[in-house]
């Protein structure tokens, strides 16, 4: 622990916390709040937690931006101030940040030290981990063994969060029937091209390919290196928003229809469900990947492991770069699929 | 396959969720039915496992076949497998009741909504079923992001209403995750019997009484305990007829049982109501809870907002009857988690009948309803007399317990509390049913038919007589399950 380098790392992010809640622009307090992501990526990985970094860097202070982006786009750039009840809203604030604070301060009055080798959370589970990792699964990163394996029916449930997202955004804001706008300009009934950089859309024509190539290896690389389905879903699901941001999002919609995101979407969660199925099937637990050996050619149980862990992975990251793509769209598009940001 | 069924609960609804969503941009004509068939199989799942049970005490399932504290592990005993029952009976009745409401609501979002149904049923199995503290905070999650969408399915108010249910059900899960932090800093554990072990020998230290302090402003903002309760009316009210037909009888109870499951299983009686001070300070919370609920909901005009404030004063007796701290009083709370959600279940069902007849909730739309609607208007009236606690309804027998518990306590402000409540209730469903029975029918709603159609009647009248079945078995209730639960020092 390097203290004075959190120390300025912690100073940054009060600030930017504070300075997200002071701005009156919404676009600028979301652009404050990706600046916070991008802090709390460096202190997790000051901490050691490279995992929790990557997937706070891709999913905080990526893609989230842009969501945040195009819902200002859609609503409106500032805050309007409330006619009423001002004071006592921010009175009510006031104390409850103080209550909260004051719990928070309480507490921490009895934390063990920082990076205590004899503090309890290291001392019950995570030595097992961390000791037997390698012999019951054949995987080097601990964050993945037990991110697939140990803790796997977590991981299960957190892709279906993802997926429940995106599905809500999907029921909420999709207009069907109606294919367009009626407010919106159209030019001969294809929308009108809101902004053509032909510098951003070259750039982003010689980065996509590189980033898709390097989500891939994310979530292939997940078993040994950080990184897994979650961290190369989003960075997959980023390529295609920067396609819809440098060109359009019928540019998109060509590449990555909306039926086959549906697909895949559901498809990477049932890949998920489906290896822990196939494990019920063949006897054992609800995703006791061991037993799937008896399936998988010339493995033993713990390589077996090791292969379904993969698996999930892979599931993982085709739900999540689905998820991630049909989010943008519907905000950016406010439902209608036509145009927008 | 009989040790799988715990597992089953969860991920037949599951996979069922993620199929419905494929095959629903097929055809959506059969989502309908094919929820009600894995509703049906889901509420089979939770027979077998009440005999299993009933016949082998407590069953433990290990997913990933790994030991408890290293991996996840699930719990299913005789308090679990009472709400699994309820859970899984009450969705399979909603789902049977929604297929007209939702052909004439949102007809447009019908896959979505059945995804979104079956996933929040999975969700609310989940909280119920697991064992491990952290692995229910992700199934919280799930079963709270399907419930605002549900509710943001409805029209023209419920956008906003679902937003400020969103806020404060994300402020709530917080809390419900920072406590569970901090219990993991102070014993590096995440599963439930693991925690109840450790955590003695930690009573004293200041983190932990924090931990407990934060997981418990939690889940009450999640289950909608006075003051907390500001974002329900609202959410309940503008949400669909076939979404309030599940989320309304569900969901503040699923978390009343989490703060039953957080005191007894992860801390303990003891560490919980140890300061008598804090004890009656809840108590008067629920008290204040109860009061509040029951003269909101004389003020309101509208059927379904009187309900949803209803709710809130059922809260309050169930958190008061927990936190009164002895066995009549928490058997009382445990029964009236049961009898509460049938009851909510059956007002709702009649409250979405009225919509679906006449297109609005106001309580004016009732008026003649007993020329018009005899049948529903009898389970009304059945849910009704439960409501205020007439024997041989449900309602009667856990208030008969929770005011046992009270006067054993000698808590007189919940006693008459409970008592105000009782009269308050009686008042506002006799002017409903005197309006519903002298008054003339509104001539504009004259060309509605006789009753709603089967699919929606037999829900509302196999409910009423789930209300008197329930009732009459409330001592096998007791004896064969809430027993059990009660920790052997109270």
């Amino acid at each position: 622990m390097i203290w004075c380098f959190d120390f300025i790392i912690l100073l940054m992010l009060v600030t930017c916390a504070f300075a997200a809640i002071w701005s009156k622009g919404l676009l600028s307090a979301g652009m404050i709040l990706s600046a916070y992501s991008f802090l709390m990526a460096l202190l997790w990985t000051e901490m050691g937690a490279v995992d929790v970094a990557f997937t706070e860097a891709a999913v905080g202070a990526g893609v989230s931006t842009v969501f945040m982006i195009a819902v200002v786009y859609h609503t409106r750039r500032f805050i309007q101030p409330r006619r009423y009840g001002r004071m006592f809203f921010k009175l009510m604030g006031l104390l409850a940040t103080l209550i909260l604070g004051g719990l928070s301060l309480y507490a921490a009055s009895d934390f063990p030290s920082w990076a205590d080798p004899s503090e309890p959370a290291s001392l019950h589970v995570a030595p097992y981990y961390i000791e037997n990792t390698i012999r019951d699964t054949a995987v080097p990163n601990v964050v993945t063994s037990v991110l697939a394996d140990y803790r796997g029916f977590d991981t299960m449930f957190e892709t279906t969060v993802i997926l429940t997202a995106g599905l809500v955004a999907h029921a909420v804001l999709r207009r069907l029937g109606r294919r367009r706008d009626p407010n919106r300009k159209t030019n001969d009934g294809r929308p009108v091209e809101a902004h053509t950089s032909i510098v951003v859309q070259r750039i982003a024509r010689i980065m996509v390919p590189f980033i898709q190539l390097y989500a891939l290896y994310v979530v292939a690389h997940g078993h040994h290196s950080p990184g897994g389905g979650f961290q190369g879903g989003v960075i997959l699901g980023a390529s295609f928003i920067l396609v819809g941001l440098a060109y359009n999002i019928q540019t998109v919609l060509a590449r990555f229809s909306e039926p086959l995101g549906v697909l895949l979407a559901n498809t990477g969660v049932l890949l998920y469900a489906g290896i822990g199925v196939a494990c019920m099937v063949l006897g054992a637990n609800f995703l006791d990947y061991g037993i799937l050996s008896r399936v998988l050619p010339g493995t033993s149980p713990v390589m077996a492991r090791s292969h379904a862990m993969l698996g999930v992975e892979i599931g993982v990251a085709i739900a999540v770069s689905a998820i991630m793509v049909s989010i943008y769209i519907n905000t950016a598009s406010k439902g209608y699929h036509d145009q927008g940001l | 396959m009989n040790d799988q069924l715990p597992a089953l609960i969860i991920v037949l609804p599951l996979v069922s969720a993620l199929l419905v969503n494929i095959a629903g941009r097929v055809g959506r004509s059969y989502c309908w039915l094919f929820t009600v068939l894995v509703m049906t199989a889901v509420t089979g799942c939770a027979l077998g496992l009440v005999s299993r049970v009933m016949t082998q005490g407590i069953i433990h399932y290990r997913l990933g076949g790994w030991p408890a504290p290293v991996g996840i592990e699930y719990v299913v005993d005789h308090l679990n497998v009472l709400m699994l029952v309820l859970i899984s009976a009450v969705s399979l009745v909603a789902a049977i009741y929604s297929g007209p409401a939702v052909q004439r609501e949102i007809p447009e979002q019908t896959t979505s909504f059945y995804t979104l149904f079956i996933l929040l049923v999975a969700g609310l199995l989940g909280m119920t079923i697991t064992g491990d503290a952290f692995n229910l905070y992700v199934l919280v999650e799930i079963s709270a992001l399907t419930g605002y969408g549900l509710i943001a399915l409805g029209q023209g108010r419920a956008f906003l209403a679902s937003f400020n249910y969103i806020i404060m059900g994300t402020v709530g899960a917080c809390f419900y995750l920072l406590g569970v932090g901090h219990l993991y800093i102070k014993t590096g554990s995440l599963n439930m019997k693991d925690l109840y072990q450790l955590l003695p020998s930690l009573y004293s230290s200041e983190t932990i009484a924090v931990a407990f302090i934060l997981i418990l402003a939690g889940v009450w903002a999640k289950m909608a305990f006075f003051p907390l309760h500001t974002w329900l009316p609202n959410a309940y009210t503008y949400a669909p007829t076939a979404t309030s037909a599940l989320v309304a009888p569900l969901m503040t109870k699923v978390s009343v049982y989490v703060m039953i499951r957080i005191i007894f299983s992860v801390f303990s009686p003891e560490f919980a109501f140890h300061i008598s001070a804090v004890r009656h300070l809840v108590v008067w919370m629920a008290v204040v809870g109860i009061v509040t609920g029951s003269v909101m909901a004389l003020l309101q005009t509208d059927f379904k907002k009187m309900l949803t404030y209803l709710i809130i004063a059922e809260v309050g007796y169930m958190v008061g009857g927990v936190w009164l701290a002895n066995r009549a009083g928490i058997t009382g709370a445990v029964l009236h988690v049961i009898n509460d959600a049938l009851m909510t279940l059956s007002l709702f069902l009649v409250a979405g009948v009225v919509t679906y007849r006449t297109g609005g909730h106001q309580v004016r739309n009732l008026q003649g309803f007993y020329r018009i609607m005899p049948w529903t208007m009898a389970a009304f009236t059945l849910a009704a007399l439960s409501m205020i606690g007439v024997p041989p309804t449900v309602g009667f027998f856990s208030k008969w317990y929770l005011m046992l518990g009270a006067i054993h306590g000698a808590q007189w402000h919940f006693v008459a509390a409970l008592v105000f409540s009782s009269l308050m209730n009686a008042l506002l469903f006799f002017r409903i049913m005197e309006m519903a029975f002298f008054d003339a029918p509104d001539p504009a709603q004259a060309w509605v038919g006789p009753e709603a159609p089967v699919s929606m009647m037999a829900p509302v009248l196999g409910t009423a007589v789930g209300l008197l079945a329930v009732g009459l078995n409330s001592r096998v209730i007791v004896d064969r399950f809430i027993q059990f639960v009660i920790p052997a020092g109270l």
